[in-house]
């Protein structure tokens, strides 16, 4: 490594009010290197991040960029001193064609002011080339995946002239295919001397790309730790403050699983011909790539999806052909999205957020509040949400918490079939255990458990079996006793 | 009964500094502020402003506009628009002023006839924008030209006369000996029911949450097909209760669109402080924002060194500020998070 770094932080500490976020906080970047950023949710990551990418100019600490202090005064300001920022929610126009978004803003003109096209439509694909990508740059964005549209993100931010890349979290809604893609383009940035800060809670991946990564926990830094010097234990460890149970809370029993739901060749445009059993007490993975439908299979369930045909049996009850969300809710499903932002009223206090689903039950016409607050307060304490004041607003809490208020809501009236959606997508360690033990808990007390999920370790950590799914249709059904492990999962996709 | 949750709503998190709470209260208060500062100057600067007899005529002058404002509210809340309740007001008139002085129907027939015809273009209006996912916007537009379209193709052009008594004592009625008007009355009415309806009920609640994420309340299972219906189904007939008491203060049903009810009676909502994005507001706020409305032209008119061609232009100024200053510092400490 070359003695000095491209950008260096010195004793960082922030302040929010009375929470002291960051704490004399150090971290330093060198030309063409990839470092970490790992801590759990609350840690002071994102704070870090934002001070990064001039978000925040109000701290204490010196900002040291290619040897001189620096003042970043906004994320335009640290744009043009070649910091791009990769953000989690892509900033894509997806209307737009690939060559557009490439240069979006900055689009090459001809000597007469008007777009130049070719040259545009020229340097998007060579530039993509250069990063191992053939495709059509002047399609509309939107046809391609994800990961693509990530790729182009990234490629923007190159091009607009950044040397330290910034990327949050930027795994967390790509298939396992696309991880390996991402991962190659992070090597090949990093021989084009490009330098990344790599924010991710996959700790598996971040050992697979980082040359040093930082650990930071409760607003303080842990240790800067060299690749090769640490391992995924080790981190966890870190990461929490203390020795982990890697095991979860172990499944009772239940012998001769009572037919729950059952689902008979349920089809429609984005999955066909699914068939699956729920039994009571048991909990179902259903597991694919993003975008094999799986999801969709889980808004059927919930009506929310339209189905061209197919059965839909719930304790010896046949759904009609299309049912509503509050048919179901009635009929005792229970569904959490993948999307907190979409299941969720970010704004409205928590017990509001609780009852929304059962105010019909709560009261026919005026819903009393104390008695509103009174049913939110016990869900909200078997879950374990913190801080478990149900007045506060949902997106005052971290995102574990958010997921746990939307279970909390299914728990006052038990639903007979809990759907749930990446229940742990974007958590901590910490949080994702506790939200799986939840899982298991509602599974102990004889419901049954559908886990929709892209994450390998999440299914496998919480199913009693596994149905796989690929481009809309199951194509394996495993037990999951403990000796199946993700390469199992991933090479059955 | 209980014991121990009693003392919940009292515990709090994390405390913010009390000059902070007392910052949040006056931003959340703006519109208040602005009402009592429009209200001072014009009582500094115009005699006349402060008699009673004045302060009643300010609430004649807004009745009308708050009974549009009343059905506005849920209809914002929910996220929605209806620009068709400036044609609704004159439609209703027309209609019900048809229907007795032209084809001699009796009272109270023509009124309720035209307040359920009213209540009718609400329905559709509903229909149009959830079951054919027209928005809003272009659904009302349309509805707007089919309800003054209606209402000029039934008068034929002229200007009814013959209004009914049921008419002219809800326009110009006054309750008892009282100078308090019957159309005070009636929007009072109205605006305490909305209230009532939106803080307090099940309804009310799906009203708010549809406007503030409509998918998720989808996933809690509200319909919020029904609720955006239902919003529309209210505003018509609001805006029909608006038409009868507008033919009854005017003597006549005329049959030309007064086009300033719309941009008022919006103007005095979102001035409240109810978003036009959904979720937030009120009938509270829309109360403020009407009185704002109402002092402002009131004053204006009750200073005479004011050009009279210059007080739309003054009143256009006023407003823009006091939209910035309610809109934006009571909006902000919302929008605060990231």
């Amino acid at each position: 490594m070359t003695p000095t770094p491209v950008l260096e932080l010195k004793n960082i500490s922030k302040r929010f009010g009375g929470l002291q976020a960051l704490k004399n906080v150090t971290f330093d970047l060198y030309p063409g290197e990839t470092h970490a950023l790992v801590g759990e949710n609350g840690a002071g990551k994102s704070t870090l991040m934002r001070i990064l990418s001039g978000v925040y100019s109000d701290y204490e600490g010196e900002y040291i960029l290619d040897g001189e202090p620096t003042l970043l005064r906004s994320p335009a300001d640290a744009q043009a001193r070649g910091i791009g920022m990769i953000h989690q929610e892509l900033s894509v126009l997806p209307e737009l064609s690939v060559a557009e978004n490439v240069f979006l803003g900055r689009q090459p003109l001809t000597p007469w002011g008007s777009i130049d096209w070719s040259k545009m439509y020229r340097i998007a694909d060579e530039e993509l080339g250069h990063l191992g990508f053939e495709i059509n740059v002047k399609r509309p964005l939107e046809d391609y995946s994800l990961g693509i549209q990530q790729v182009v993100e990234v490629l923007r931010v190159i091009l607009s002239g950044a040397r330290v890349l910034i990327m949050d979290e930027p795994t967390s809604a790509l298939s396992p295919a696309e991880v390996e893609r991402l991962i190659e383009l992070i090597s090949t940035l990093r021989q084009q001397q490009r330098s990344i800060i790599y924010i991710s809670h996959f700790l598996e991946e971040v050992m697979r790309v980082a040359d040093r990564i930082t650990v930071l926990r409760d607003g303080q830094k842990v240790d800067t730790l060299k690749q090769e010097d640490t391992s995924v234990d080790h981190l966890i460890s870190l990461i929490l403050g203390r020795e982990v149970n890697a095991t979860l809370p172990s499944a009772t029993e239940h012998e001769d699983k009572q037919t729950l739901l059952e689902v008979r060749d349920l089809c429609s445009d984005a999955f066909n011909h699914i068939d699956l059993v729920v039994g009571a007490g048991e909990v179902l993975g259903l597991y694919g790539a993003v975008g094999a439908g799986h999801f969709d299979v889980a808004r059927a369930l919930f009506g929310m999806y339209r189905v061209d045909g197919g059965v839909i049996i719930l304790d010896g009850h046949e759904f009609p052909q299309r049912f509503s969300a509050s048919y179901a809710i009635k009929r005792g499903v229970a569904y959490a999205t993948e999307s907190r932002r979409k299941s969720l009223m970010l704004e409205e206090a928590n017990y509001r957020n609780i009852t929304l689903p059962h105010l019909g039950r709560i009261a026919r016409i005026v819903p009393n509040r104390k008695r509103e607050v009174d049913i939110a307060e016990p869900a909200m304490q078997m879950v374990n949400v913190q801080p478990p004041d149900p007045h506060n607003a949902v997106g005052k809490l971290s995102g574990g918490n958010q997921q746990k208020v939307a279970i909390a809501r299914w728990i006052t009236f038990p639903p007979k079939l809990f759907v749930v959606s990446e229940p742990t997508r974007g958590m901590d360690v910490g949080a994702k255990n506790e939200v799986l033990g939840i899982l298991r808990n509602f599974r102990n007390d004889g419901f049954g458990v559908l886990v929709v999920s892209s994450e390998p370790e999440t299914v496998l950590a919480v199913a009693d079996r596994i149905i796989i799914m690929s481009r809309g249709q199951i194509v394996s059904e495993l037990e999951n006793q403990g000796n199946l492990d993700k390469d199992a999962l991933m090479r059955l996709l | 009964m209980t014991t121990q949750t009693e003392a919940v709503p009292g515990r709090t998190t994390q405390a913010p500094s009390t000059t902070e709470i007392w910052l949040r209260r006056a931003r959340a208060l703006a519109p208040l502020w602005t009402l009592l500062a429009l209200g001072l100057f014009f009582s500094l600067a115009s005699d006349t402003f402060l008699r009673p007899i004045n302060l009643n005529n300010i609430l004649v002058q807004v009745s009308t506009l708050a009974l549009l404002g009343t059905g506005l509210t849920f209809v914002l809340l929910t996220g929605e628009i209806d620009l068709s309740i400036a044609a609704m007001v004159t439609f209703v008139g027309v209609v019900a002023a048809h229907l007795f002085a032209n084809l001699e129907i009796p009272e109270p027939w023509p009124t309720l006839i035209a307040l359920g015809a009213a209540t009718l273009l609400g329905l559709v209006n509903g229909i149009a924008t959830t079951k054919f996912r027209i928005p809003s916007f272009m659904a009302t537009l349309a509805m707007s030209l089919i309800a003054s379209g209606l209402a000029i193709w039934i008068s034929q052009g002229r200007i009814i006369f013959e209004i009914s008594e049921v008419s002219r004592f809800f326009g110009s009625g006054r309750v008892g000996d009282t100078g308090i008007r019957v159309l005070t009355v009636v929007a009072a009415s109205a605006l305490l029911v909305a209230f009532l309806v939106l803080r307090y009920t099940r309804f009310g609640r799906y009203v708010y949450m549809t406007g503030a994420n409509k998918s998720a309340a989808r996933l809690a299972g509200v319909n919020t097909d029904n609720i955006t219906i239902a919003a529309l189904v209210i505003c018509g007939f609001t805006a029909g209760l608006a038409g009868l008491v507008n033919v009854g203060r005017l003597g006549s049903a005329q049959p030309q669109v007064i086009n300033s009810f719309l941009i008022d009676a919006i103007g005095a909502v979102v001035l409240g402080g109810t978003a036009l994005t959904g979720g937030r507001g009120g009938i509270i706020q829309t109360v403020f924002g009407l009185l704002i409305y109402g002092t402002l032209r009131n004053g204006l008119d009750n200073i005479p060194q004011i050009d009279p061609f210059a007080k739309e232009f003054i009143t256009g100024v006023v407003l823009l500020f006091a939209l910035v200053v309610n809109v934006v510092f009571s909006g902000r400490s919302s929008r605060d998070r990231t």
